[in-house]
This record gives C-alpha cells, sequence and structure tokens, in this order.
C-alpha cells in the first residue's frame, strides 16, 4: 500500500490522476496540491472526517512553501512514497512572476520537487510528466522517435520547449539514483473528451485561430488523458525506473486536429508566423507562445520500451463525436 | 542543577529552524493543517439525502456530510504485488497488412478521377485503406489512403503512358512480411521511386504499399514532405526504417543517396558507392534484401556538368546543367519520355547466415553492402542488354 503526493493536482490531468490513484486500492492515502483552491470534482473525495484524499494549495515554485509541504506533520506521518509530480501545462494566466531565481516556473518547480524527494527519506519514487516536444525533429511530415532520439538543445528553441527541456534534464540526471527511483514519462499532445487539448506548444490555451507555417502540416501524435493517468498508475507500481514514450495508437495532422478541437489552423508563410508570434508575444497575448514557426516536422512516439517494463498499453481510441451544438469534437473512449 | 539554560532568542529560533532535521514540523505554515472549503452544493445535496434517510428509516444521521466513494469492484481483482504488473503478457501491435484482391469490395466510383482508372486498379487501392486502423484516416507516418486514391491517376498515366514500364521479376516479391528493396537510383527527380511503387501496387496480391526511404532535404522542402508522407513515403532515418521493417512492410531504399541522381551522364548506370545502413537494418529484423533495376531513369534528365559549389551556398543538393535546363527554366527539370524498365531480382537471405549479430561487425556490414551493390549491377547490365 503506498501513499502518494501529487502536484498541480488542480489542473486537467492531475484531476485525472487522482481520480484514478483514489480508485486504486493499492494506494493507501493521496496527498494533492495545486495553485488553486481544490477542484469541485475532489468534493465527494474530501468529505468525511479522515479522507484518503487531502488537499492543499501550495506554490511549487517557491523554496519556502515547498519546503513547508515536504516537512509538514500530514506528510511526515503518511509516510509517503511516491511522489506524481505533474509540471504547470503552460504559464499560469495570474502568475505575476514567471520566471522564479531566473529560471522558468516550470523549470523551478520540477528542480524543487525533485531536491525534495532526494532529501526526504520516505519517499522512494518520483513519477514525472514531461513532454515528447523536447525531442529535435528531423525534416520530415512524421518520424518515429524513441526514447533515445536527440533532445533539441538548439539555443533558438522557443523559451516553452525550452522549458519542457530544462525539466527533462534535471530528472535525466537522476534516473540512476540508487535510493530515488525516478521515472520520466514523454508525452505528446494530450486530448481529453469534450475537444480538450494540453501540452501542446502549437494548440493550447482558448479555441480559437492558430496559425501554422504554410507548407508544412506535420503529424501530430496523441494521447487521451485517460491514459496519461493509466501511463503515471503503472510507472507508480513498477520497479523500473528511466525514461518513457508514452501515446496513444492515433496520430493526425496538425490541420486536422485543430478542426477537431475546435480550432482553425491559418496556414501563413514562415517569415509572417514568426513576426505574429513576435508581436503577440510583445502585446503580451498568452496566445503568443504558439510556436507554430517550429512545428513543421512531426512526430509518433515508439512507446515498446513503457509497453514492456510497465506494462503500459493505451486503451483509449481517440476520434469525431458530435458534441451537443452539433459540432464534431474530439472524443476519447475506451477500446 | 538543571543542564537546561535560558536560550537566548536567536538561539530559539534557530534551534527551531533545525528542529525538521529531527523529524517534527518546524518550518512555516502547514498547508495540509488548513481548512478545505467543500463545494456547500454537495453538504446541502448530502444534508437532504440524510433527511430522507432519517425521515425514512429513523436512522441516526451520516457523522460525515458527503460519503466517500468506495473502491470500485474491478479493482479488487487487480494483482496485488508489484511483481505481476512488470510482468503482463500483451498482445503483440497488429500487422499492418491488406487483403487479397478477391476479399476487396470494389468501390463506386467517386468522381472523374477513379472513372480514370480500371475496376481492378480501384480494388487494389480500396485494398490499401486497410493500411489505415480504425477509423483515423492516417497511419502513424501520415500516409492517406484518399489523397493516394486522388494522385493515382496522376502517377498511372505516367506509368502506362508516358514511361510505357514494363516489368518482370514480381514473383521474388514477398505476398506479406517485411523486405527491403534496394535499387539504383537516376533521374533529377525521384520518377524511379514513383514507378516502383506504383509496379509493386500493381503486381502483387495482396496489394502492397512501398515505403520509399526519402532523403531528408526532400521531407524539409514545403508541400512536397506532406504529398510524399501522404501517399506512404517515408524520411529515411534509422527508427523509421526499424519501425517500418517491424511493421512487417515492404521498404524501398536508394543506398547510392544523392550522389546517385547528380552523376553525369558519363557515369550513368554505373552505380555509386553505397551507404550500409540498410544492411543493418535487414540483418537486425531478419528480412531479406531484394535487388531492384531501375532502366531508363538515368536517361530521363542526363546531367552534362554539376555546378556543386553554387549548389551548395543555394543550398540545393544538386544544381544540374542539362540539355532543356537552365534554358527552359523548371519545365527544363521535367523528365524526358524515356522507356522504364524495372527488374527485381533473386532475394539475399543474409540474415539466416548471419544472423542480427552480423549488424555489428562493421567489416562484414560493409562487405554484404558491397555484395548487394554488385548484385543490383549485374541486373541493371543485364537488362539493358
Amino acid at each position: 500500500m503506498s501513499n502518494v503526493l501529487v502536484t498541480h493536482a488542480d489542473e486537467p490531468i492531475g484531476r485525472r490522476i487522482v481520480k484514478l490513484l483514489f480508485h486504486d486500492p493499492r494506494v493507501g492515502r493521496i496527498f494533492a496540491v495545486g495553485d488553486a483552491s481544490p477542484p469541485r470534482a475532489f468534493d465527494r473525495f474530501l468529505a468525511g472526517s479522515d479522507p484518503r484524499l487531502r488537499y492543499a494549495r501550495v506554490d511549487l515554485a517557491k523554496h519556502r512553501p515547498v519546503a513547508d509541504l515536504f516537512h509538514s506533520a500530514a506528510l511526515r506521518e503518511a509516510e509517503i512514497d511516491t511522489v506524481v509530480h505533474v509540471p504547470r501545462h503552460g504559464a499560469a494566466a495570474t502568475a505575476s512572476a514567471p520566471i522564479v531565481a531566473g529560471l522558468a516556473e516550470r523549470t523551478a518547480e520540477t528542480r524543487m520537487v525533485l531536491q525534495h524527494c532526494l532529501e526526504t527519506v520516505t519517499v522512494r519514487s518520483l513519477v514525472a510528466i514531461g513532454s515528447a516536444f523536447v525531442y529535435r525533429l528531423p525534416p520530415g511530415n512524421a518520424n518515429r522517435l524513441g526514447e533515445d532520439s536527440e533532445l533539441d538543445l538548439d539555443p533558438d528553441v522557443p523559451a516553452e520547449i525550452r522549458s519542457w527541456i530544462d525539466c527533462d534534464m534535471i530528472l535525466h540526471g537522476e534516473v540512476h539514483n540508487d535510493r530515488l527511483r525516478v521515472v520520466l514519462l514523454r508525452v505528446p499532445t494530450v486530448v481529453a473528451a469534450g475537444g480538450y487539448v494540453y501540452l501542446s506548444p502549437a494548440l493550447g490555451g482558448r479555441p480559437g485561430l492558430r496559425l501554422r507555417a504554410l507548407g508544412y502540416d506535420p503529424i501530430c501524435a496523441l494521447v487521451s488523458d485517460k491514459d496519461v493517468a493509466r501511463a503515471v498508475q503503472a510507472a507508480a507500481h513498477a520497479r523500473s525506473s528511466g525514461i518513457y514514450n508514452i501515446a496513444g495508437s492515433e496520430a493526425v495532422p496538425l490541420s486536422v486536429l485543430a478542426r477537431w478541437t475546435g480550432r482553425s489552423s491559418l496556414p501563413a508563410p514562415g517569415p509572417v508566423v514568426r513576426w505574429i508570434t513576435a508581436a503577440a508575444h510583445l502585446l503580451g497575448s498568452e496566445s503568443a507562445r504558439v510556436a507554430a514557426n517550429t512545428l513543421c516536422f512531426g512526430f509518433t512516439l515508439d512507446t515498446s520500451r513503457a509497453e514492456r517494463e510497465l506494462g503500459f498499453r493505451p486503451t483509449d481510441r481517440i476520434g469525431l463525436a458530435r458534441a451537443g451544438d452539433g459540432a464534431l469534437r474530439v472524443e476519447t473512449a475506451a477500446i | 542543577m538543571s543542564n537546561e539554560t535560558a536560550l537566548s532568542p536567536d538561539e530559539a529560533s534557530l534551534r527551531e529552524l533545525f528542529a525538521s532535521d529531527s523529524g517534527e514540523p518546524a518550518l512555516g505554515r502547514d498547508p495540509f493543517a488548513e481548512v478545505v472549503e467543500i463545494d456547500p452544493f454537495l453538504e446541502r445535496l448530502d444534508a437532504v439525502r440524510t433527511r430522507g434517510r432519517v425521515l425514512g428509516a429513523g436512522a441516526a444521521p451520516s457523522v460525515s456530510p458527503v460519503r466517500p466513494i468506495p473502491a470500485r469492484d474491478s479493482d479488487a481483482a487487480r494483482p496485488e504485488s508489484r511483481g505481476q504488473w512488470t510482468t503482463v503478457a500483451l498482445p503483440r501491435r497488429r500487422r499492418a497488412r491488406t487483403p487479397a484482391l478477391a476479399e476487396v469490395e470494389l468501390p463506386e466510383p467517386r468522381g472523374w478521377l477513379d472513372r480514370l482508372v480500371g475496376e481492378e486498379e480501384r480494388r487494389r487501392l480500396a485494398a490499401l485503406a486497410h493500411l489505415v486502423e480504425g477509423e483515423m484516416p492516417f497511419d502513424r507516418y501520415g500516409f492517406s489512403p484518399e489523397t493516394t486514391r486522388l494522385a493515382f491517376p496522376f502517377f498511372h498515366a505516367l506509368y502506362r503512358a508516358y514511361f510505357r514500364v514494363r516489368s518482370h521479376g514480381h514473383e521474388h516479391l514477398p505476398q506479406e512480411g517485411a523486405a527491403v528493396l534496394v535499387a539504383n537510383h537516376g533521374g533529377l527527380l525521384p520518377f524511379d521511386g514513383a514507378m516502383g511503387v506504383i509496379d509493386v501496387l500493381l503486381h502483387t496480391n495482396p496489394p502492397r504499399l512501398v515505403r520509399s526511404m526519402v532523403d531528408r532535404w526532400a521531407g524539409s522542402l514545403p508541400w512536397i514532405n506532406v504529398f510524399f508522407a501522404r501517399v506512404g513515403q517515408v524520411v529515411g532515418t534509422r527508427e523509421n526504417f526499424t519501425d517500418l521493417l517491424d511493421d512487417g512492410q515492404l521498404v524501398l531504399v536508394f543506398p547510392e543517396g544523392i550522389e546517385g541522381i547528380r552523376k553525369p551522364v558519363t557515369q550513368r548506370y554505373r552505380l555509386q558507392s553505397f551507404h550500409v545502413g540498410f544492411v543493418e537494418q535487414a540483418l537486425r529484423a531478419r528480412v531479406p534484401i531484394i535487388p531492384m533495376a531501375f532502366i531508363g531513369s538515368d536517361d530521363q534528365a542526363p546531367i552534362l556538368y554539376d555546378m556543386k559549389r553554387l549548389a551548395r551556398r543555394l543550398g540545393l543538393p544538386v544544381l544540374p546543367i542539362t540539355p532543356t535546363f537552365p534554358w527552359l527554366g523548371p519545365l527544363g527539370l521535367l523528365p524526358y519520355p524515356v522507356s522504364y524498365r524495372i527488374a527485381y531480382g533473386e532475394p539475399l537471405h543474409y540474415h539466416e547466415r548471419f544472423g542480427p549479430e552480423g549488424a555489428d561487425d562493421a567489416r562484414l556490414v560493409r562487405y554484404l553492402a558491397n555484395q548487394v551493390r554488385r548484385a543490383v549491377q549485374l541486373l541493371v547490365d543485364r537488362n539493358r542488354a
């Protein structure tokens, strides 16, 4: 029976993980932390005099609150042995200072969580979610990438992808740690029922118009949010450590995915995309983090290592379904 | 006398600060000590439910405002030990394969493009749709049966009328399972690859789609990269090659690379040095290598001179002077209407003799690549004669 701490549990993927772990008989107590107040979905889990789930608001990018969290009486009594770190999906909408001590917020959080996991004696496993957009993409509409494929260490990489690479490398450094088992799951674009998209540099954020480079329509590997949660569950109970690609069996071009998720993608010449992106960034638009100019080439992921060592296999199919308003939206369903 | 002495305020705060090392909570606030607010609507809903139970059965009201959710019954059946979870036997991924022609239902023509090709060709194209899993219109390399259906009439016309392709040796192509087709490369534009794909599609049953390994430079070109992917062609990276062979597909490679298409007219049909990666892949995947010869590709755009320095400055792989280029502008790059001939040689089963471990021997791999080169050269010479 393991006790688990889940970070960023208030974000959609974190919520999904907490729900799945709550129904797992091999998991005892669950401690969930997030930026915001507890999601309404947790209300039933939090009820009762001694609930299995406990929730707290913690700013993971700051040293003092994280130290308070790991030294709190509740965590020490429960002797948590597994930490599931769900990195922040994007820049927080209300974040006043997205840079912490010279690091992107996501990088700072990952570093802080890893450091405290290493220092806390009871913690034996750290399962972290990373992004598959860290790979250097060779030219081509679609390329198969394995865990050993090269990372994109080009200094011109957009800041968002750079922060994912930094998180990846911070965790990679402890993969062979004898005391702490570190599992890093690299996931591609995550889709959820209702047309929601997460962890995609090109389609993240609110629905609306997106620019993409003219003449390119890269293939996007997909995975459902439920499969990501299942992968985390499998990694939490497995014995192996390392880096694993997690993906579903579906892959569609960027333009199709944009249409399916209620976004429209407008092809524009590469330099125009770069100018508009830079201008929107200067104006403070959230959609400015679109890395459309870099997403000319697509990829799919080789997940055989996760199948072999974690026993993970995607069980959701991703497809189109007619929503209540009559529009066709991407949906996920069990095979 | 007691050993304890009064602590100064600074010492007290320091001791408090380091108390965490002895196992006591020390720093700042305890985040879990704060009261978590539960949605008042749920509390009201639970109160209504509780009142109903009290009124109905006379039972005492529940202590908890909302009942926690119990574990699912299905979860209890799952294995408890970690060892069982790490040794789950997973079924092997379904290999992409097409049905035999007799099993394919003839689709109705869906436009004037479909009417340009015969019934058998339409049946063959319909069989390719089985390469795409489920309801997804694309496979993981971006292959789209729909785009292939639309592009086929144009390339079929080139195959039949423009290049007047004749071919033989189809009995060497496997009906199923992976194989590496190794061919000579020629002509400025890769029409040899396109004719090879059409020829294999038209002469195999079940119809098979050849996945050509295209150069990275072509994969970076706008529109071209999308078109290549939609008709089933794949950029030649090691991971892509391995995955296609694992998937049981026919893979066409041109081991001469760019050197093949930019050789001058004096070198035509003389095979250039081979890259050796395809031998490694074939040995590791335990698949045969099938030599293949294209006659006509070296005549479709004879290169008189290659301006290598200028090409390098412009970032192009080749900048040729031909009888028509650059004199006729981009039209000068179009291939001449030469007659094509395609020949397939006997499969080379090196994997049976040397096994996957042979791929680690660099000298053996180079030797085998030269053997394959010799076999392709022999096939070319024989068919030219």
